[in-house]
């Protein structure tokens, strides 16, 4: 094995004999010494071990914890190579400490890495399993609703006020914002492919639909999946590392009607209205490109009305409830599977959030699909 | 059959190797006050009091983690309160230290929790470091757990393994926060024997939190007690000797276990 010389050789007597090899070291082997010993030792042993190893640690002055070490990669190697370990000339002390370190130790078989294959089928099967997981996980949530409609009283009406205020009202301006700019957005970037054909007015018709419809509901339903999903796959998933949730469970309180229910009913009641405001001021942004370019409001509004149909609002209202729902299953059920240990906490919160978009975007497809065959 | 035995390293008058003069430690206001102790090379001493009076934020003071409200700490001769941040790092160097809960670094094996200091501070090759670490993880009873996470092990194990780390670099002086909270009996024996046998080999100074009674008679040399009440480190000596002759009745019936209602 080539390596780093490490200076002078470590004295070291190897001897093999019949009954095997014997070891015999000198002077100190110490954290200090460790790294010239094992070389040394290394060179010094014969490439296959045929008899018993033994150490004999009558000619060593100094021992310590890291000097340890040496017999219990001989105590490895002896076992790896089916062969006996022993110690001779050990003091009490140095006995005590040997027999402790070897205890329990195995050559160890390193893991084999799997292969491109399984590692494909293994994450379509994790896939299968989060999707089933999931449409169990809403049934649950359902019982419980059943449950809450019969027994109000068990509502946490407290905390679900309190969800209301942290993740509604809190995301008004963020949400707001968002709607604006990305309303006169759109209004910007259709202006002049609408004004070749004349119909630079018909720019309101976009935005207003487009927004209602479609980009409203869909920004508030990715910023509830940043804001609120992370927050509840982060908030359930540390209650779940630090045993508080197996605390509750104990007092007979299911975590879904205490935890789960008060953050779904919170987002499911405000998204919607979240999801209007940004599209009153999504309609707002467009005008802020069609007023710069001479339109009056009452021309630009007169426009929005006629284009907008009760059908595209409640549509968008539809879903904004469907997004919400389940962005906050997926952030609640991502923090009850937490795992252990310091990662566990963030992969919860990242899979919330990815898991929460994703399904966003497949609900808004499919809905999409639905409303026009109703003819909406 | 015995060994020539190792070169004594404990001497013979004995040194210092932690000083406090004039100690005060506590967060907005003191929690004990005026400590003078003179910690010797090579022993083993037990700190105690109820719970709650004040040992661990000692510990944080005595490992300049925190400084003491006044009063001033000397590690092998350095001051480790108005040291700057270097001189304060090589002091570190010399000794291990477990927490009280453990603060293994999770999302590592056990292994690799003890291999990091060594990673760190040495430049031994792989292998070997895998050794070293694997016999410091069988002197706390895990050899047979090098390759677990700590969240895979329960929290008695956790503050061996902490143990083990802290034994990483063979420190002159390990400072242990109720190690033997959370073990068996006969864990915390083994433990105590690896202590002691550290101790008798190497002269490692221990300082020990505890309030393992079979532990402080078994293998502390002297103890010393805090009283948050009093707000003062109330006893110091050999532990027997306290438990049976202290002329302090709080002193006498910690070592003694004995409730309040019989006082
Ligand atoms: N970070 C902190 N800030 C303020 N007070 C603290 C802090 N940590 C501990 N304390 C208080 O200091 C006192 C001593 O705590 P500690 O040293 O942990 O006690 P113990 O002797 O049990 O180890 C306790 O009353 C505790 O409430
Ligand atoms: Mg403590």
């Amino acid at each position: 094995m080539p390596r780093r010389s490490k200076g002078a050789d470590a004295p070291i007597a190897v001897s093999e004999g019949a009954g095997g090899v014997l070891i015999a070291p000198e002077g100190a082997i110490d954290a200090e010494s460790i790294g010239r010993v094992r070389e040394t030792l290394e060179r010094k042993l014969p490439s296959r071990l045929a008899g018993a190893v033994t150490l004999d640690f009558s000619k060593v002055t100094h021992l310590d914890a890291s000097g340890v070490s040496v017999a219990v990669f001989l105590f490895r190697l002896a076992k790896g190579a089916g062969v006996g370990f022993e110690i001779t000339g050990a003091d009490k002390d140095r006995r005590l400490l040997i027999d402790l370190a070897l205890r329990g130790q195995e050559p160890q078989e390193p893991a084999k890495a799997p292969g491109f294959v399984r590692e494909v089928g293994a994450a379509s099967i994790a896939i299968r399993d989060g999707v089933v997981d999931l449409v169990r996980f809403i049934g649950e949530i359902a019982l419980v609703c059943v449950h809450l409609v019969r027994y109000p009283q068990h509502l946490r009406v407290g905390d679900t006020i309190a969800a209301m205020a942290r993740h509604g009202s809190d995301a008004i301006a963020v949400v707001g914002l968002l709607g604006f700019l990305i309303g006169a957005i759109i209004a910007f970037q259709t202006f002049d492919p609408m004004a070749k054909y004349g119909a630079k007015l018909q720019v309101a018709d976009v935005v207003a639909v487009s927004v209602v419809r479609e980009l409203g509901p869909l920004i508030t339903a990715i910023i509830l999946a940043g804001r609120s999903g992370s927050a509840f796959a982060a908030e359930i998933g540390t209650m779940k590392v630090t045993q508080e949730l197996d605390a509750l469970r104990t007092f007979g309180i299911d975590p879904v009607r205490f935890l789960v229910i008060p953050r779904l009913i919170a987002t499911t009641v405000v998204t919607p209205m979240l999801a209007i405001w940004a599209s009153i001021l999504g309609v707002a942004g467009g005008y802020m490109i069609l007023g710069a370019e001479g339109f009056t409001l009452a021309q630009y509004t007169d426009e929005v009305r006629q284009a907008l149909t009760v059908g595209g609002f409640v549509q968008g209202l539809v879903k904004a409830a469907v997004f919400a729902i389940l962005v906050a299953s997926i952030g609640c059920l991502s923090g009850l599977r937490t795992g252990q240990g310091p990662g566990a906490v963030g992969l919860s919160t990242t899979r919330a959030v990815v898991a929460g978009i994703v399904a966003i975007i497949l609900a808004d497809s499919v809905l999409g699909a639905f409303f026009y065959t109703l003819g909406i | 059959m015995p060994a020539p035995s190792a070169p004594a390293p404990r001497p013979t008058a004995r040194e210092t190797a932690i000083s406090l003069r004039g100690v005060s430690i506590g967060y907005d206001r003191p929690i004990i006050e005026g400590i003078d102790l003179d910690i010797l090379k090579g022993e083993i001493l037990f700190i105690g009091g109820g719970s709650g009076c004040g040992k661990t934020t000692l510990l944080s003071c005595l490992t300049a983690l925190r400084k003491p409200l006044a009063g001033s700490i000397t590690i092998d001769g350095v001051d480790i309160v108005d040291s700057d941040d270097d001189a304060i790092r090589s002091v570190r160097r010399r000794f291990g230290v477990m927490y009280q809960l453990g603060a293994l670094f999770g999302g590592k094996t056990l292994l690799e929790n003890v291999r990091l200091p060594l990673e760190e501070f040495t430049d031994l090759p792989d292998d070997v470091m895998d050794d070293v670490a694997r016999a410091k993880l069988g002197l706390v009873g895990l050899g047979a757990h090098a390759l677990k996470q700590p969240s895979e092990i329960s929290g008695g194990m956790q503050k061996r393994a902490a143990i083990a780390r802290a034994l990483a670099l063979d420190p002159p002086i390990i400072f242990l926060d109720e190690p033997s909270a959370g073990l068996d009996p006969v864990t915390s024996a083994d433990l105590d024997a690896m202590i002691e046998a550290l101790n008798r080999m190497l002269g490692t100074t221990f300082v020990i939190i505890s309030h393992e009674l079979a532990s402080i008679f078994a293998i502390g040399q002297r103890f010393a007690m805090l009283d948050g009440a009093r707000r003062k480190l109330v006893a110091l000596g050999a532990p027997a000797e306290l438990r049976d002759h202290s002329d302090d009745e709080w002193v006498r019936r910690f070592l003694n276990r004995v409730p309040t209602q019989e006082s």
